[in-house]
């Protein structure tokens, strides 16, 4: 059950995102809140697996990764317009995640976490050697923005809110998809698996179609980042953007909707705001891991949910003290 | 003759080079109340497992309603009508009862691949739910959640989880384990109310309330079967005598 505090703190959070444009008044910070944006659809996609699924993946830059790669060689090099680029790369990485969940659900646990690191190192390490078709370490490019409905990408604001809109979509399809019987069922594979076994349930194929439904996310993440950086290289494949991915789920609260926003949110922050200011920004990034560990481990839209909440009883408690000695003053008096 | 409901022949399993069951072989007709006794470590849970799909066997066969299951997942089989319990209570712990009767009744439906349907407004699935935890006597908390509970509600809570799916062959792994003396009756009574198309195999440690409950008993000792009957004949058998109290 909803509390009128998560609907007012989401209308808030809401008025505050469509408001950021006038919010902010430097192209930076627009452009900074565009890449939080994609970095949150990517989170979200890995949070599907992680926090709701029990599968941690540290391969999950490979959706990212490809259909960028993709897009951005359909469009540019293989004469492809931009919808067609679009739909071929969202599905030729969806089905990709078809093949990568088949092979990463032989195994659970450490051996899923091998598997799909290993794979995306693969994909990493072809993306670098094969220059020809890649580009190798000086990436892919010569790409330029789309034009939907004559929108012109090219302005900062206009492509936030362009990025903002796959955003909200996002969140809206996998809220139904958690909400569903299958994401609940999902979810009782991460809990219980053998009981969903004897319950009659496919553990695998529950497991497998989640795995598809966020490689499909992870696609369109691809899609925007392509869009926005016009440009891509194999560091998008890279351990290091799977493992960005892993610590703002961590982060942000694993198993919940926003948390990975919020995460998304702290990372991209830090590394290109903070990086800015302080020229050893990884270690500010570290100690505010072991300070969310510590302080809030189950992440941080939990904790401070946890944190509201405590503190919301312990004023109750105090205003119920008061009133209570008021009264017993008042007797004795 | 009729086919039996739960077939197995030649039964075997070993872990590494440690038989846990030993060309166990059993025949469980329509309707019958099995009970399977044992000291602990006989491979009674082993032997559950090995019919419920969790570890494939070594050696031998297993029939379910006639159909060769040996080579079926644990979940084909529950779709052929089989539904069990656990000796260490699984449940999902942070949800409320009736949400996890309702999973149960999910787990047989085509629903449970509908990535889109609210869960929440299935009215229909809901009701059941709370049908079956009436069933049970837990409709009065079935917005509690699992963690909420009492042992003994969860024992019911399980029974309730493998009832909704209206089970034909029931595994019941010592349902009255852990249970205060009221608690055991109240089990005792929901397992007696379980009509008699229901076929119901048991593992049981409490001699009398297992004796009361069963048509034949079959006792095993260090993964194999060593007797075999009637409550009458097993009773009787010195073997029985020589497995619980070693001469």
């Amino acid at each position: 059950m909803r509390t009128p505090a998560f609907w007012l703190t989401g209308l808030i959070g809401l008025a505050a995102l469509l408001a950021l444009p006038w919010l902010v008044s430097s192209e930076y910070y627009i452009n900074i809140a565009s890449q939080i944006v994609i970095a949150a659809i990517l989170a979200l996609s890995l949070n599907l697996l992680i926090g709701f699924g029990g599968m941690i993946s540290l391969g999950h830059a490979a959706y990212l990764g490809v259909s960028a790669y993709l897009v951005i060689y359909l469009t540019a090099h293989a004469g492809f317009g931009h919808l067609a680029g679009a739909l071929i790369a969202i599905g030729a990485t969806t089905g990709l995640a078809m093949l990568f969940g088949y092979l990463a659900l032989r195994a659970s646990g450490l051996g899923f976490l091998m598997i799909t690191l290993a794979l995306g190192q693969i994909l990493w390490g072809v993306a670098y050697r094969w220059a020809s078709l890649t580009g190798g370490d000086n990436g892919l490019g010569g790409m330029k923005r789309p034009h939907p409905f004559g929108l012109d990408l090219m302005h900062p604001t206009i492509f936030y809110y362009f990025v903002l809109v796959f955003l909200g979509l996002a969140l809206w399809c996998i809220a139904r998809f958690i909400q569903s019987a299958l994401g609940q069922s999902l979810q009782g594979t991460r809990d219980q698996p053998r009981r969903m076994r004897a319950l009659g349930y496919n553990v695998w194929l529950i497991q497998w179609m989640s795995f598809v439904f966020a490689g499909f996310w992870g696609a369109v993440a691809g899609l925007l980042y392509a869009y926005y950086h016009q440009f891509v290289s194999p560091q998008a494949l890279h351990l290091t953007t799977s493992a960005e991915a892993l610590l703002m789920v961590i982060a942000g609260g694993t198993g919940t909707l926003f948390g990975p926003v919020v995460g998304a949110a702290l990372v991209v922050i830090l590394k290109n705001v903070v990086s800015a200011y302080i020229t050893r920004w990884l270690i500010l990034l570290g100690v505010i891991f072991v300070a969310i560990v510590l302080f809030m481990p189950e992440g941080l839209v939990p904790g401070l949910t946890r944190w509201v909440r405590s503190l919301r009883g312990r004023s109750l408690k105090e205003k119920k003290t008061t009133v209570v000695s008021a009264i017993t003053k008042d007797r004795v008096l | 003759m009729t086919t039996p409901v739960l077939e197995v022949s030649g039964l075997s399993r070993f872990f590494g080079g440690l038989p846990a069951v030993r060309d166990v072989s059993m025949r469980v007709p329509a309707g019958e109340r099995r009970l399977l006794l044992g000291p602990n470590g006989a491979g009674k849970t082993t032997f559950f497992n090995l019919i419920a799909g969790d570890y494939p066997p070594s050696q031998g066969e297993i029939r379910i309603f006639g159909q060769n299951v040996t080579r079926k997942s644990a979940n084909q089989r529950t779709h052929l009508g089989m539904a069990r319990t656990y000796q260490i209570i699984t449940l999902f712990p942070k949800n409320t009862l009736l949400h996890n009767v309702v999973i149960s009744l999910v787990g047989l439906r085509k629903l449970r691949f509908d990535p889109w349907s609210d869960l929440r407004r299935q009215t229909s699935l809901w009701d059941e739910a709370r049908a079956t935890l009436a069933l049970v006597g837990l409709d009065h908390l079935a917005e509690r959640t699992v963690m909420e509970t009492s042992y003994g509600e969860r024992r019911r809570l399980e029974i309730a989880m493998a009832l909704a799916q209206k089970p034909k062959l029931l595994l019941l792994d010592e349902p009255l384990a852990g249970l205060s003396a009221d608690e055991r009756q109240d089990v005792q009574r929901l397992l007696q109310s379980i009509p008699r198309d229901v076929t119901i195999v048991m593992i049981e440690h409490d001699m009398d309330v297992a004796l009361a409950f069963a048509d034949v008993i079959t006792v095993m000792q260090h993964g194999k079967v060593v007797v075999e009957g009637s409550r009458a004949d097993v009773v009787a058998d010195p073997k029985t005598r020589e497995v619980y109290l070693g001469h």
